[in-house]
């Protein structure tokens, strides 16, 4: 099971540069959406690998789905050979994307983040209308059906500003 | 502007009054309320899985 409440504050007291993408950051802004895990774009830096490597260490980051005993470490080395790893941890599933489809990477979804605060933390969280660009260039018919309730909530909400004029 | 057919497809599918909800909650309510919702599909799965073990059983 995913512990929304334990991952977010683990990174952020770990000192790890990520943004919230995918359903987790589709709830922050209203999405009524079900999803099982966490997805985030890390920063590349290497000392931000380092602190994400560190920090999830205890958790036992293995890949989702894989069967057991392959030859996976979870290392400085092994983040910064690949780029997205989709993970199975002791506190739930997360996946960590060094890049997204239509967004980049961290430092180029940086100016659209918005800070959130949750949990006891502060964490960096895309906007509304990136998170609407990016699942639009990811193009999956689940993608478009996010896309779909997201602008469904950007009208609903200026529906509520223009009413409150 | 652009209007994607199958984005405004979807629309007809999106439950406005679910959302309108969810916007009255703080940010921190509105996770409080998806881990509430993971952790009861969860045990809905579970039952599930169950089921289906008990249903295979019976049947051998």
């Amino acid at each position: 099971m995913t512990e929304f409440g334990r991952l977010l504050p683990v990174l952020i007291q770990g000192n790890v540069r990520f943004i919230l993408i995918g359903g987790v950051a589709a709830a922050v802004h209203g999405s009524a959406r079900a999803t099982f895990d966490i997805d985030v774009v890390y920063d590349r830096d290497p000392q931000n690998i380092e602190r994400l490597v560190r920090t999830m260490q205890e958790f036992k980051p293995y890949p989702r789905g894989a069967p057991e005993g392959l030859p996976f470490s979870w290392s400085v080395e092994s983040v910064r050979n690949g780029l997205n790893f989709t993970l199975t941890t002791s506190i739930g599933s997360i996946d960590l994307f060094g890049e997204i489809v239509g967004g980049g990477g961290y430092k180029d979804l940086l100016p659209d983040a918005k800070t959130i605060a949750v949990f006891g933390v502060q964490c960096l969280c895309l906007s509304v209308d990136r998170l609407i660009q990016v699942k639009r260039a990811a193009g999956r018919p689940k993608d478009l059906e996010v896309v779909a309730e997201l602008e469904a909530i950007r009208n609903e909400q200026k529906n509520q500003r223009e009413t409150v004029r | 502007m652009y209007k994607d057919p199958v984005v405004e497809y979807y629309k007809q599918f999106v439950d406005l009054t679910l959302i309108r909800e969810n916007l009255k909650l703080t940010v921190e309510q509105r996770l409080i309320k998806l881990q509430r919702m993971v952790e009861g599909l969860e045990e809905l799965q579970k039952a599930g899985r169950e089921l289906r073990d008990k249903e295979s059983k019976a049947q051998r």
